[in-house]
C-alpha cells in the first residue's frame, strides 16, 4: 500500500490551533476548570434539587444587594483587565501598568468582601458543625445549603485569589519592561483566566443568590 | 546545535533529577511506576494469602506491625481492618501510581514528541512539575500504611458514607491522606493533559498530518482529553469528600440529608473515562507493535482512529453501569445498558482490525509482538465478560462478586500491563540505547501468560458461585466452603506469577548496562521516534522532519526493505528535493 | 486581536453586563412562578457569560476550531447534571 507523494504544501509545519502555544495551553486547562466547576455547582444543584427545605430563598440568609455590588466590582476589574491587554497590544507601557495595578486593586477588594461576608454568614450560625466554630446556634441546613455554599464560593475566591498573585508578578514583569507590542503572550493568558473567574462569578452568582 | 552543549553543561541534577527532557522524565516516571507496580504486586500476594489460607499465619508477617498482623505464637494472622486497607490501596496503587503513570506518563512523555516530530513538549517545566506532584502524591499514599489507623479501607472507589466519616472503618487520617494524595496525582495529571494536548495539536512536524500520526500518539491525544475533563470531576468530589471528613459539612452523610449516590455519580463519571484512559494507550501501543511484527500496515487505519474517538465520547455517557445495583432510577439504568453495549462495537472494531492487520502477515515473533498478541487475547476475554455485566439483568447477580475481580484483572493485567510489557520492551533502546534480553523475555512472557491465566480464570468461576468480592475470611459462609481449594490454587499461582515477574526486572535492570546495543532501528520499525539515535540527544531532531507518508508503510512495494521511515523522500524526490530539511530553530 | 488597529467597544460591553446584572436582581424579586424566574435568570447569566467569553476573552476575533474546543466540555457538564437530577 502506498500513498501519493508529499504535495509541497505538506513542507510547512502544521497548523494545529492556529494560536501559539502558550494560550492554547491556558484555554485547554480552562476546559478543565469548566469541569471542576461543575462538580461544585452540579452538587449544589443536585443536592437542592433533592432537599430543597434545607435551601433558603434568595436573600433570606444571603445578603444579595452586598454581593450584587461586589459582582459589579468583579465585572469592573475584567474590563480593566482587557484595558491593560489593550494597552500593551499597542505597546502602550504606562497603560498596561495602570490598568494592572486597577485590576489588583478591583480582585483584593472583591475578596475583601467575600472575607467580611463570610465572618458576619458565620456570627450569625451559617456554618456547619456550629461546635466546632464556637457559634452558639446553627441555621437549620447549615450542614449541607452552608456546606456547598461555602465550598463553592470558597473555591472560586481561592481561584481570585490564585490570579491576583499572578497578576503582581505579571506587573512585575511589566514593570521589567518584559512585555511589548510584540510580546504580550503573558498579558493574554493572565488575562484569560481573570475572565475565566469572572465568568464563572457571574454563573455562581446567578445560581447561588439568585435562583 | 546549541542544545546538545547546552545539555552537557547543565549540572548533574538538572540533567537527570529536575530535568525538563521529556525524555528523561519519562525514564523516572518509568522507574516510578515500576516501584509502584510491585509495591501493588506484594499487597496482592498478601491479600491471596488470606483469601487461600484465611486466618493462617502468614510467612513473614511477624515483620509487620502489631496494628496489622496478630502475634500468635505461631506467626502473625492478619487483622481485619488490614485486610480492607490492603484490597483499598492495591487498586489506588495500581490504578493510580502504576497503570496510569506507565500508559500515559512513560508512553506519553516518551512517545509523544518523538512520534510527531517535536523538540520537546511545549511546556517542559510544567511537564517536570507533572512528575514532582506524581511522585511525592504517591510516596504520601505509602506513608498512609504508616500512620494512626492503618490506611484508607473503603475501597479503591471509596464509598460515602463508609469513607465520609472515620467512625465507620477506622481510619481517619489514613483517608484522608488518601484523598490529599489522590487531589495532588490529579494535578500532576492535568499538568500532563494540557501538556500532550497543546503539544500534540500544535508541535507536528511538517507534512504530519492527522491521519499520519501513529496510533499509540493518537491513543494518547485522546486520552490526554479524558483525563483532561475527567480528573477534575474526582478533585472536586475528592475536596467534598475530604470537607465531609474534616469540616462537618454533609455532601455524602446522609445523616444531614446528603446524598451518598452523589458521590457514586460523580465518582463514576470520572471513574468510566478513567477505565478507558487505562485501557487507550494500550490499544494505540499494540496497534503500533502489531503492525511491526506483521511487517503489514495496521488494517483500516481511519477506523481504528474512529474507533478510539467514539469509545472516548461513549465513555462520558455509560458510567451508571457501575451502580445498577445502588438503587438507581430503572429509566437510567436501562439507558445506561443500552449506551455500554453499544461501545461494544468500536471496542469490536479494533479486536478485528488488529486480527486483520495480522492475517496473512509475515509475522515475526519477537517479545513485543508476543506481549501484543497477548493484549488481544486477554482483551477479547476480559471485553466479553464486560458485555455480560453491561446486562442489568445479570448483573443483578454476578455484581461484587469475583466474576468482576476477574473481568477487571483481564482488561487491566491482561489488557493494559501486557501492553506495558510490549511498549517498555519496544521502545527501550529509546530510552536507555540498549534492547532487552530476547529470550529470557520469550520465557517471562510465556510463563506470564500462562500463570495469569491460571490465577484469574478460575475466579469467573468462583464468582459466579457466590464468592464475594471483599471478603475478609471466604470460609464464614459455608456455601463457600467447597470453593476453599480453588481459592488456595489461586494463592499459589499469585505466588508463582508475582516471582515470575523478577525475570523481567532482571532483564530490564541487567540490560541497561548489558543489553545489545541498539542503533537507530532495531525493530525496522518507521515512525519518527526509528529516524533519531538511541538514545535520542537532547532535542531530539537535528533537522525539523519532513514526514511523506503515514507510519504503517510496512512492506511497500515501491521500496526494496521491508520499512519505508516516515521521513525519507519519495523515489521520485530523492535525486532533487523540493525543499530541503530546515534546521531546529531555538 | 481585532486585526485591523480599533480597540473594540469594552465599555460598552462592561455597561450591558452592568445593567444585565441589575436586571437579574430585579427579576429574581419579583412574584413570579419559580420556573419562569429559573429559567429568565440562567438565560440572562448565560447572556453576560457568553458576553464575557466573546469579547473579554477574545472568542470573536479567534479561529473557530478554538470555539469547538472552548465549548467541549459544556455537553459533558449538562449530561452530568441533568442525568443525576432525573434520580431525585
Amino acid at each position: 500500500m502506498s500513498q501519493p507523494a508529499a504535495s509541497t504544501a505538506d513542507r510547512h509545519p502544521m497548523p494545529g490551533m492556529m494560536v501559539y502555544n502558550v494560550k492554547l495551553g491556558m484555554w485547554i486547562f480552562l476546559l478543565s476548570e469548566v469541569m471542576f466547576f461543575t462538580a461544585l455547582i452540579g452538587s449544589y444543584i443536585i443536592l437542592r434539587f433533592a432537599h430543597p427545605d434545607h435551601f433558603a430563598e434568595p436573600g433570606a440568609v444571603l445578603n444579595v444587594p452586598l454581593t450584587a455590588f461586589n459582582t459589579f466590582v468583579l465585572i469592573c476589574s475584567s474590563v480593566s483587565m482587557v484595558k491593560a491587554y489593550a494597552a500593551i497590544t499597542q505597546g502602550d507601557q504606562k497603560g498596561l501598568k495602570f490598568w494592572l495595578l486597577v485590576t489588583i486593586l478591583l480582585g483584593t477588594f472583591f475578596v475583601g468582601v467575600q472575607v467580611y461576608e463570610y465572618i458576619i454568614l458565620a456570627q450569625e450560625g451559617f456554618v456547619p458543625m456550629a461546635e466546632l466554630y464556637g457559634v452558639a446556634h446553627e441555621i437549620e441546613g447549615a450542614a449541607l445549603y452552608g456546606a456547598t455554599f461555602y465550598t463553592m464560593t470558597g473555591f472560586h475566591g481561592t481561584h481570585v485569589t490564585i490570579g491576583i498573585l499572578c497578576m503582581w508578578f505579571v506587573l512585575y514583569r511589566a514593570w521589567q519592561g518584559k512585555y511589548s507590542a510584540d510580546n504580550y503572550g503573558g498579558v493574554e493568558i493572565m488575562g484569560l483566566y481573570w475572565h475565566f473567574v469572572d465568568l464563572v462569578w457571574i454563573i455562581l452568582f446567578t445560581i447561588v443568590y439568585l435562583i | 546545535m546549541d542544545a546538545h552543549a547546552h545539555a552537557h553543561e547543565m549540572p548533574w541534577i538538572r540533567r537527570y533529577v529536575f530535568s525538563t527532557d521529556h525524555k528523561i522524565i519519562a525514564i523516572q516516571f518509568l522507574l516510578m511506576s515500576l516501584f509502584f507496580l510491585v509495591v501493588g504486586g506484594l499487597l496482592a500476594a498478601m491479600i491471596r494469602w488470606q483469601l487461600g489460607f484465611p486466618s493462617e499465619p502468614m510467612p513473614g508477617g511477624m515483620l509487620l506491625p502489631d496494628e496489622m498482623m496478630a502475634p500468635t505464637p505461631a506467626g502473625a494472622i492478619m487483622l481485619p481492618e488490614f485486610y480492607n486497607s490492603l484490597v483499598t490501596m492495591h487498586g489506588t496503587i495500581m490504578i493510580f501510581f502504576a497503570i496510569m503513570p506507565l500508559l500515559v506518563g512513560v508512553f506519553g512523555n516518551l512517545l509523544i514528541p518523538l512520534q510527531i516530530g517535536a523538540d520537546d513538549m511545549a511546556f517542559p517545566r510544567l511537564n517536570m512539575a507533572s512528575f514532582w506532584m506524581a511522585f511525592p502524591a504517591g510516596l504520601l499514599m505509602l506513608v498512609s500504611f504508616a500512620v494512626e489507623g492503618g490506611a484508607a479501607g473503603a475501597g479503591w472507589t471509596s464509598y460515602a458514607p463508609l469513607s465520609a466519616s472515620g467512625e465507620y472503618t477506622g481510619v481517619y487520617l489514613g483517608q484522608q491522606l488518601w484523598l490529599i494524595s489522590l487531589t495532588i496525582l490529579g494535578f500532576a495529571s492535568l499538568a500532563g493533559a494540557v501538556n500532550y494536548i497543546t503539544t500534540i495539536i500544535n508541535m507536528r512536524a511538517p507534512g504530519m498530518t492527522w491521519f499520519r500520526m501513529p496510533l499509540a500518539t493518537w491513543a494518547l491525544f485522546i486520552t490526554a482529553i479524558l483525563i483532561l475533563l475527567a480528573i477534575p470531576i474526582l478533585a472536586g468530589a475528592l475536596i467534598m469528600l475530604l470537607f465531609d471528613q474534616t469540616i462537618g459539612t454533609g455532601f455524602f452523610l446522609p445523616a444531614s440529608d446528603g446524598e451518598p449516590l452523589l458521590w457514586q455519580h460523580l465518582f463514576w463519571f470520572f471513574g468510566h473515562p478513567e477505565v478507558y484512559i487505562l485501557i487507550l494507550p494500550a490499544m494505540g501501543i499494540t496497534s503500533d507493535v502489531l503492525a511491526n511484527g506483521a511487517r503489514k500496515p495496521v488494517f483500516g487505519y481511519h477506523a481504528m482512529v474512529l474507533a478510539i474517538v467514539s469509545i472516548a465520547f461513549l465513555s462520558w455517557i455509560v458510567w451508571g453501569h457501575h451502580m445498577f445495583q445502588s438503587g438507581m432510577n430503572p429509566m437510567l439504568g436501562t439507558t445506561f445498558m443500552i449506551t455500554t453495549m453499544v461501545i461494544a462495537v468500536p471496542s469490536a472494531i479494533k479486536v478485528f482490525n488488529w486480527l486483520g492487520t495480522i492475517y496473512k502477515g509475515n509475522i515475526h515473533l519477537h517479545t513485543p509482538m508476543l506481549h501484543a498478541l497477548g493484549f488481544v487475547s486477554m482483551f477479547i476475554i476480559g471485553g466479553l465478560s464486560g458485555v455480560f455485566m453491561a446486562s442489568t439483568p445479570v448483573d443483578v447477580y454476578i455484581h461484587d462478586t469475583y466474576f468482576i475481580v476477574a473481568h477487571i484483572h483481564y482488561v487491566l493485567f491482561g489488557g493494559s500491563l501486557f501492553a506495558i510489557f510490549a511498549g517498555v520492551t519496544f521502545w527501550y533502546p529509546k530510552m536507555f540505547g540498549r534492547l532487552m534480553n530476547e529470550k529470557w523475555g520469550r520465557i517471562h512472557f510465556w510463563l506470564t501468560l500462562i500463570l495469569y491465566n491460571l490465577v484469574f480464570w478460575p475466579m469467573h468461576s468462583i464468582g459466579i458461585q457466590g464468592h464475594m468480592r471483599r471478603i475478609y475470611d471466604p470460609t464464614q459462609y459455608e456455601f463457600l466452603q467447597p470453593l476453599q481449594p480453588i481459592n488456595q490454587f489461586i494463592t499459589v499461582c499469585v505466588f508463582a506469577l508475582v516471582a515470575v515477574q523478577a525475570i523481567y526486572a532482571l532483564n530490564f535492570i541487567i540490560s541497561i548496562w548489558k543489553g545489545k546495543k541498539a542503533g537507530n532501528n532495531p525493530w525496522h520499525a518507521n515512525s519518527l521516534e526509528w529516524t533519531v539515535p538511541s538514545p535520542p540527544p537532547h532535542g531530539n531532531f537535528e533537522l525539523v522532519p519532513i514526514v511523506y507518508r503515514g507510519p504503517y508503510e510496512y512492506s511497500a512495494p515501491d521500496v526494496e526493505e521491508d520499512y519505508w521511515l516516515q521521513d525519507t523522500p519519495p523515489p521520485s524526490e530523492t535525486a532533487a528535493p523540493a525543499l530541503e530539511p530546515q534546521p531546529v530553530a531555538d | 486581536m481585532a486585526g485591523n488597529g480599533e480597540e473594540p467597544r469594552y465599555f460598552l460591553i462592561w455597561f450591558i453586563l452592568f445593567v444585565l446584572t441589575m436586571a437579574e436582581v430585579g427579576y429574581a424579586f419579583l412574584a413570579l412562578p419559580q420556573w419562569l424566574l429559573a429559567t429568565g435568570l440562567i438565560l440572562m447569566a448565560l447572556w453576560k457569560a457568553l458576553l464575557v467569553a466573546i469579547y473579554y476573552m477574545h472568542l470573536k476575533w479567534e479561529p473557530k476550531r478554538l470555539w469547538i474546543l472552548a465549548a467541549s466540555p459544556l455537553p459533558l457538564a449538562v449530561i452530568l447534571v441533568i442525568a443525576v437530577l432525573t434520580e431525585f
